[in-house]
């Protein structure tokens, strides 16, 4: 099609994507868990210090978040996509601290037509989340709707 | 309240707390910032979209779900933090001035693989609207620290 939005047919599985750049601010880091995950390791330097972590870091939902946004940036719109019924398998693997920047390594694994509904499908991914060293901070499966070209009685 | 640490959580305790509304206000705000998408941040363009009307990122139930668990479940314990979830299910759509709570389960506990101080309790987290639909399912695993008087 000439629109450039890519339907169920045209996700090749093994595609990999990079892309993304996020610099997460001390402040914005503080500001969002004081939000909502108001947790001393996330929000109080001082007690931050004497926790584990050494520091404040990022909540795991500012990481998610940080992500999805980077997802719809540069993924989401360009895909005929309906939305997700969630995911699966989230690891936070790395404490994500202030000044880190953060990018996003999006990899095709799967993809299923619906057999109910066969004019949509669900695309199977791997969602890795990358500091500036490379290492992987974040992982998670993630499951995404999209509409189908066809009805595919040629897949 | 006393503070709770690993040893008082046990498979099968059932809680049921928070009550927080999502105003339509709150909903574009969080999503402009997170997940720009039209049917989260354009109540007009929305009402045409499968969903008939704007709904809440799901990033954002979420992170709400996380504020009433801080607030009801860990904010005098010894969390440590997260090691993961297993599973995360958007069951249905939040929208505007619906008001959410949350009912909690431990699945499991067990201690930490490696290190003594420590234990992991894996929850299945629940979020509801007033008429008891349910919104978003989760299956999580929190690390706290263990009451220190019984470490060996």
């Amino acid at each position: 099609m000439s629109d450039g939005i890519e339907y169920f047919e045209d996700i090749e599985i093994g595609r990999v994507l990079e892309f993304g750049s996020k610099k997460m601010e001390r402040r914005e880091i503080i500001e969002f868990a004081k939000k909502y995950d108001p947790q001393p390791f996330h929000i109080d330097e001082e007690a931050a210090k004497d926790s584990i972590y050494g520091d404040v870091i990022a909540s795991g939902w500012h990481t998610g978040s940080v992500t999805m946004r980077m997802m719809v940036d540069h993924m989401v719109n360009d895909r005929a996509g309906l939305g997700s019924p969630g995911f699966n398998n989230l690891k936070f693997k790395l404490p994500v601290r202030p000044g880190d920047t953060l990018q996003v390594r999006s990899t095709v694994m799967d993809k299923k037509r619906s057999r109910s509904r066969p004019n949509m499908g669900t695309i199977f991914g791997l969602v890795e989340v990358l500091n500036q060293k490379g290492d992987v901070v974040m992982s998670f499966e993630s499951l995404g709707m999209i509409k189908a070209r066809t009805l595919g009685e040629d897949d | 309240m006393t503070k709770r640490y690993w040893e008082d959580f046990s498979a099968g305790q059932v809680e049921e707390f928070g009550r927080r509304t999502l105003t339509e206000d709150e909903i574009i705000e969080f999503a402009t910032e997170f997940d720009p998408q039209f049917f989260h941040t354009d109540p007009v363009a929305a009402k045409d979209h499968f969903f008939g009307g704007l709904i809440a990122s799901g990033w954002h139930t979420g992170s709400t779900l996380m504020r009433m668990m801080v607030d009801h479940q860990f904010a005098n314990s010894s969390s440590m933090g997260s090691p993961g979830l297993d599973e995360l299910r958007w069951v249905s759509p939040v929208r505007p001035n619906e008001t959410l709570t949350a009912k909690s389960e431990v699945l499991e506990t067990h201690p930490h693989p490696k290190r003594d101080d420590r234990g992991i309790v894996k929850f299945r987290h629940t979020v509801l609207n007033g008429d008891g639909d349910v919104k978003m399912t989760m299956i999580s695993n929190v690390m706290f620290g263990r009451r220190p008087e019984e470490k060996a």
